[in-house]
């Protein structure tokens, strides 16, 4: 491996447009402040009361309108792309990251007997709604990486510029709280029976959430690409090749995304102002996250995680806290990891249960890992670099 | 470059460079581990848990690497994309299945982290060291040429020195082992080779990793 990142290539990558649902509710300002005021949406449902999981908390959107015969996935994208339909050239490469898709299918395929129902589930299913629903004929795909998905999709987009393949690329992401998806987190101890703490000393697990989002992803070079946009600066996605579920304990695999990403970048550790983590609030995960920025960057430096909000979105986690280090980057200062009572050993001087004011900072570091030892790392920039 | 193209089906194997073809019938059904064993050169943890999809990527991915004398992990970095939802679908059916018919109230782990579109790259990664790039991209029109066109830009950014494309259904697997030119002058051999283009770039769009494997078998078997 060379590592000698891409020279010669001079287009840099922005997000010059997104929008957002979580559990706080639909845009950006509502996830913002709602981080901000530390007020946590995760909440203990009893939409699976008698299926006797180990939890009930949950950080679903509130109020959700699902048309008869829709997927929870496709309601929560409706809203958001709907507003979007027609504003695109419709040449516009499409890239979708979802892990699951629209699984409710497959749960109904099952209960009803009826295996035909399981084919509406694949995500190019939901590629192709998404492509009609916003007047799209350009290329399209779909990107899976786990946990990491959105993320790595975001590093394909800005690859797709790089290369010059498009002057702009959509992504769009989300995964949605399901039985399905419940129950197998139920069933492998991931998930804890009150809301989730990343990087506390007394962490349990995670709380399951979901999401949409999507991202306009542009040259720097184009006129939507305003100072206001975040770039994408560098990148790197890499594999543990340990596990399936656990990851590695010597962060081999993030550590080493973390450095390329950098050195793609152009910058050193010391210009890495805040870290977005993934910060799931499950113990082995968070302390290798821990171990893989203590390795890569030295020094400690502020790191949030979401994931005590708006729990663990699954494919669109990424998406969700890069936006959300996209405006902490123009507004100065990192929102508090809600949940975080009482730091780990390891993570003292690192997380903040409080909001930092990181003034100035013009670079930042965005991590994710997920199932089968993936790992994406992201550095973002405040406008253009 | 395109350093080569294996393939595993229920009833064949093979592997396609630019100076050489493979091609020899298998006992039709799923991959044992026997043969996984015999490939890789060791035993294969969990082999008797995967799914038939996990194991035909696998015996194809192993069968790109020992061609390209790339089966040593240790000797370069090499990552990962693949496409494909048959085999997940099957995962989702089986372990949803499963959980319903034991109660609902708990679902079985080992079957629910191959619900993936991932996870059969996420297995191969873990038996063969692969510790690249690991992501499954499907493309809505070209699954292969896309996975071939994303694994050269990995190797073009930097993010690696080489890659393996697998493109598989629920029992077959096609795999191209791609990885960078030495310098511009490079002129060691890489497809597509005239051959191949019949093989592969004339399939047509509705065509699947089973089509594939079947013509390239039938092109292995020509020479």
């Amino acid at each position: 491996m060379d590592g000698g990142g891409i020279g010669g290539l001079k287009v840099t990558a922005m997000i010059a447009k997104s929008d957002v649902v979580t559990a706080y509710g639909w845009g950006l300002d509502a996830l913002w402040n709602g981080l901000m005021s530390r007020r946590s949406p995760i909440h203990a449902s009893k939409r699976f009361a008698e299926r006797g999981f180990v939890s009930d908390q949950m950080a679903d959107v509130p109020d959700l309108h699902i048309a008869p015969g829709e997927s929870r996935a496709a309601a929560l994208l409706r809203p958001l792309l709907t507003k979007l339909a027609g504003k695109l050239d419709p040449r516009t490469p499409l890239i979708l990251a979802t892990t699951v898709g629209e699984i409710e299918y497959v749960e109904q395929a099952v209960l009803n007997a009826d295996p035909s129902l399981a084919q509406q589930a694949g995500p190019q299913t939901l590629l192709r709604r998404v492509k009609e629903l916003l007047g799209l004929r350009g290329e399209a795909m779909v990107v899976s990486s786990a946990c990491a998905s959105s993320a790595a999709a975001l590093t394909r987009a800005a690859s797709m510029l790089r290369h010059d393949e498009a002057e702009q690329v959509l992504v769009v992401t989300c995964d949605s709280v399901s039985e399905f998806v419940y129950s197998g987190f139920s069933a492998l101890l991931s998930l804890c029976d009150t809301p989730a703490r990343p990087f506390d000393a007394q962490r349990c697990g995670l709380t399951l959430g979901e999401a949409a989002a999507w991202a306009l992803v542009t040259s720097d070079k184009t006129p939507l690409a305003s100072g206001a946009g975040t770039a994408i600066l560098g990148w790197s996605n890499t594999t543990d090749a340990i596990h399936m579920t656990a990851p590695h304990r010597d962060a081999t695999g993030l550590s080493r995304a973390v450095s390329r990403a950098r050195i793609m970048a152009g910058c050193t550790p010391g210009e890495i102002a805040f870290v977005a983590a993934h910060g799931t609030a499950t113990i082995y995960s968070d302390a290798m996250e821990l171990v893989a920025f203590r390795r890569a960057l030295g020094t400690p430096r502020p790191i949030f995680s979401v994931k005590g909000a708006v729990g663990h979105t699954l494919a669109a986690a990424g998406m969700v806290q890069i936006l959300v280090a996209g405006r902490a980057l123009r507004e100065g200062v990192i929102p508090p990891t809600v949940g975080l009572e009482t730091p780990d050993g390891s993570a003292i001087g690192w997380a903040h249960g409080d909001p930092v004011s990181i003034a100035g900072a013009r670079r930042a570091l965005s991590t994710n890992s997920g199932f089968g030892g993936v790992n994406t790392a992201i550095i973002l920039g405040r406008g253009v670099a | 470059m395109i350093r080569a193209c294996a393939w595993c089906s229920p009833d064949s194997c093979g592997v396609i460079t630019p100076k050489s073809r493979f091609s020899q019938f298998r006992s039709p059904g799923r991959v044992s581990s026997e043969e996984l064993t015999e490939l890789i050169g060791r035993p294969i943890k969990y082999a008797s848990r995967m799914t038939f999809e996990c194991r035909a990527c696998l015996y194809a991915a192993g069968l790109a690497l020992k061609t390209c004398d790339w089966l040593d992990g240790a000797s370069r970095e090499i990552g990962l994309v693949g496409a494909g939802y048959d085999g997940c679908l099957l995962a989702d059916d089986r372990y949803f299945h499963d959980y319903v018919t034991s109660g609902r109230s708990l679902g079985r782990g080992n079957l629910f982290i191959y619900t993936l579109p991932s996870s059969t790259l996420g297995e191969v990664a873990i038996a063969l060291g692969l510790t690249g790039p690991g992501l499954h991209i499907h493309g809505e029109r070209d699954p292969l040429g896309t996975l071939a066109q994303q694994a050269e830009q990995f190797i073009a950014d930097g993010e690696t020195d080489a890659m393996l494309a697998l493109w598989s259904d629920a029992v077959s697997a096609v795999c191209l082992a791609i990885d960078r030119a030495k310098d511009a002058s490079d002129k060691s051999p890489s497809f597509p080779s005239p051959d191949m283009s019949r093989a592969w770039l004339d399939l047509p769009v509705e065509s699947n990793p089973a089509c594939l494997a079947r013509r390239l078998a039938l092109l292995a078997g020509s020479a």
